[in-house]
């Protein structure tokens, strides 16, 4: 034995360093990811713009019945692209805020917005009274399309949303929380989730190229969601009440979910965005 | 039966023992001085600002903090759920979300100098104030080249820009083939205008596939036998067909070819990486071009006469570029950025005073003085921007 066993363990701990520590993603790669992104996010406003006139139109025409179906597959769209629209807080608020961000609960003036409609529609079963509050709806939602198109989307608010996505999921959908009078909660979930999977998807290229076993444990976790998820869906694409999941499947999310936020959550450091 | 201890252990298992105490030594060594690192490091953390939110208020409401990287240490001392944010104007800065009552989070901000808002639990609760100080340290890296990470967003921007004008080129192309398709010259000699409006907001970045872009916008100088050359096709050989010779016939064909290449053009523009340096310089040699040549002679739409709002295109583009890079340029020559904007209203007041209701006057009708004028207002912008690459380090 001509080495010594010590020569021998520093050998095999250099081997061991991972070369991920080596190879740092260059700046200029992340531009189509991050452009990429903003015309992913500029389709989904889009299709939150048509639908929302479709759903303030049923409001106001008091179709009861359409509203309350248009509610889920229309806010779906915004929960996608939680990152960016919650960048604008005069807008997240009037879109977007719970009754709980309210002193004066139902009745506070400034609370409007998708939930304030909500509980007309699922708890009074009315579209009485509704339509200045439809009206503004559109109005905010035709404004956060103008400013998101004006808008230079940092990088690291880019990547760091796919974590603060899950992060949601984990704080605010598996209680069943924000949609609280329809529970439609399942809709929010799964754009939550594709708004994260899209992120992760755009720069799947330059992760994959540090930590390809880091690229793997996301997808699985990304994949045991959606096949959860996917049990609940109806024959029109849509989802089951929240009441309706099982507790197995409840607690079948939490893990995944907490470690997708947890992992998403390194990817600015990954992309050299800290 | 031998006693262990008159056993002499071999060489290698004695070399083994040694090397072991060493590793461990070391590994003693390396751990002290981890945990010396972690504790210099908790210690840096440990000028945490501490913010606690009551159901009504924050306290305290109004920090001071010097510029760069501030921990918060978010106290909810409400009865609901709360949510903390730092905000520029409407735009949050950095937030966290869900505080539940009774706990507390660490915020961890990179702030800029200037004056903020904090908010402070319930919407209807007034907000706080966060001024952030300037340091030395950020007053001198305000002034130093900015890294490359500073070109990720005005270049996806720019990414962006080409995508949606790609886009519009392609839709202005396909009303205009049409127009052609069913013969009406009228409606596809009206169409033409807008098609020339969208290349021209792509013609900066267009210009750099040299073999493509001369499939669409090469003038007939270019071929031999210049009109009559069986090369000449694109934009304006239709142009040629539409004003010079008053028919739609036969450019059915160049109007399809024209169509298939505005698609490859969007997706070739969207596949080549463009370089931070490359963003200005190619909007700055646009405008040069149109400066030296096309403004005085007139000649790139010398069939139709409608260069005037190719160039205002040109600008819109140019436009673009510098709102791109204006937060950069502001903090790092804010002098060079004032006489860019000079500049660029000069020449679109110069461009505007040819406007009419019905949009602009042809260009056969601008006298050579006012040629001139134009050509020397868009060489004041081409030498101002081209101030722009030195200054940002480029």
């Amino acid at each position: 034995m001509k080495k010594t066993p010590f020569a021998l363990l520093i050998t095999l701990g250099l081997l061991h360093t991972p070369l991920s520590a080596l190879a740092a993603t260059a700046p200029l790669d992340l531009v189509g990811p991050v452009s990429d992104y903003k015309i992913y996010v500029t389709e989904q406003l889009d299709l939150l713009a048509d639908n929302t006139q479709q759903f303030t139109d049923a409001v106001k025409k008091g179709d009861l019945a359409a509203a309350k179906k248009l509610y889920a597959p229309t806010r779906v769209h915004y929960e996608s692209i939680e990152p960016i629209a919650e960048l604008f807080s005069d807008l997240d608020a009037s879109i977007d805020s719970r009754v709980d961000d309210h002193e004066q609960g139902v009745k506070a003036p400034d609370f409007t917005g998708f939930h304030r409609i909500e509980y007309s529609l699922f708890s009074e079963n009315s579209t009485q009274g509704l339509n200045e509050l439809a009206d503004g709806l559109s109005k905010d939602v035709q404004d956060l399309q103008k400013r998101v198109a004006g808008l230079t989307f940092p990088p690291e608010k880019v990547v760091g949303g796919a974590a603060s996505l899950m992060e949601e999921v984990a704080a605010t959908k598996i209680s069943g929380e924000e949609d609280r009078y329809s529970h439609t909660d399942l809709y929010d979930f799964q754009g939550n989730v594709d708004g994260a999977k899209k992120i992760f998807d755009l720069f799947r290229s330059q992760i994959q190229q540090s930590d390809q076993a880091f690229a793997a444990k996301v997808d699985k976790n990304f994949a045991t969601v959606d096949r959860i998820l996917a049990k609940y869906r109806t024959q029109d694409g849509g989802f089951e009440t929240y009441d309706k999941i099982k507790d197995n499947d409840r607690k079948a999310l939490i893990g995944p979910v907490n470690t997708l936020a947890e992992d998403l959550s390194t990817l600015r450091g990954k992309l050299g965005l800290n | 039966m031998p006693t262990p201890a008159s056993v002499t252990p071999p060489r290698a298992m004695r070399w083994a023992v040694a090397g072991s105490v060493i590793v461990m030594i070391a590994a003693g060594a390396l751990f002290y001085y981890a945990s010396q690192l972690a504790a210099a490091k908790r210690k840096a953390h440990s000028s945490e600002i501490t913010v606690t939110i009551h159901p009504h208020s924050c306290e305290p409401d109004s920090l001071s903090v010097p510029a760069g990287v501030n921990s918060f240490r978010i106290v909810n001392a409400s009865e609901r759920a709360v949510e903390w944010e730092i905000l520029d104007g409407v735009l949050v800065v950095e937030e966290r979300e869900n505080i539940a009552p009774g706990l507390s989070q660490v915020i961890n901000a990179t702030l800029a100098p200037g004056d903020y808002a904090i908010t402070c639990g319930l919407l209807s609760n007034p907000r706080g104030t966060l001024h952030v100080t300037p340091t030395a340290q950020s007053q001198a890296s305000a002034k130093a080249r900015p890294s490359l990470v500073a070109f990720i967003g005005p270049l996806s921007e720019f990414r962006v820009y080409l995508n949606s004008q790609g886009n519009a080129l392609i839709t202005a192309v396909d009303a205009l083939s049409q127009a052609i398709a069913t013969g009406d010259l009228a409606q596809a000699r009206a169409l033409y205008l807008p098609a020339r409006e969208a290349y021209q907001r792509l013609a900066p970045a267009a210009q750099r596939l040299a073999e493509l872009d001369n499939a669409i916008n090469a003038r007939a100088d270019y071929f031999e036998k210049r009109e009559q050359d069986p090369g000449f096709g694109g934009f304006h050989r239709i142009e040629y067909g539409l004003f010079s010779q008053s028919s739609t016939q036969g450019l059915g064909v160049f109007a399809q070819q024209l169509h298939a290449n505005a698609v490859l053009l969007k997706q070739q523009l969207l596949a080549q990486s463009l370089p931070p340096g490359q963003l200005v310089s190619i909007v700055a040699r646009t405008l040069h071009n149109l400066a030296d040549t096309r403004a005085g002679s007139g000649e790139e739409e010398r069939y139709s006469h409608i260069d005037l709002s190719g160039f205002a295109a040109n600008l819109q583009t140019t436009r673009k570029v510098v709102d791109l890079l204006r937060p950069l340029l502001a903090k790092n020559n804010a002098e060079l950025l004032q006489r860019i904007d000079t500049a660029s209203t000069a020449l679109e007041a110069e461009l505007n005073s040819f406007k009419t209701p019905q949009g602009y006057i042809t260009y056969d009708t601008v006298s050579d003085l006012r040629r001139q004028a134009i050509s020397n207002k868009a060489k004041a912008l081409a030498d101002a921007l081209d101030g722009i690459d030195p200054a940002l380090g480029l």
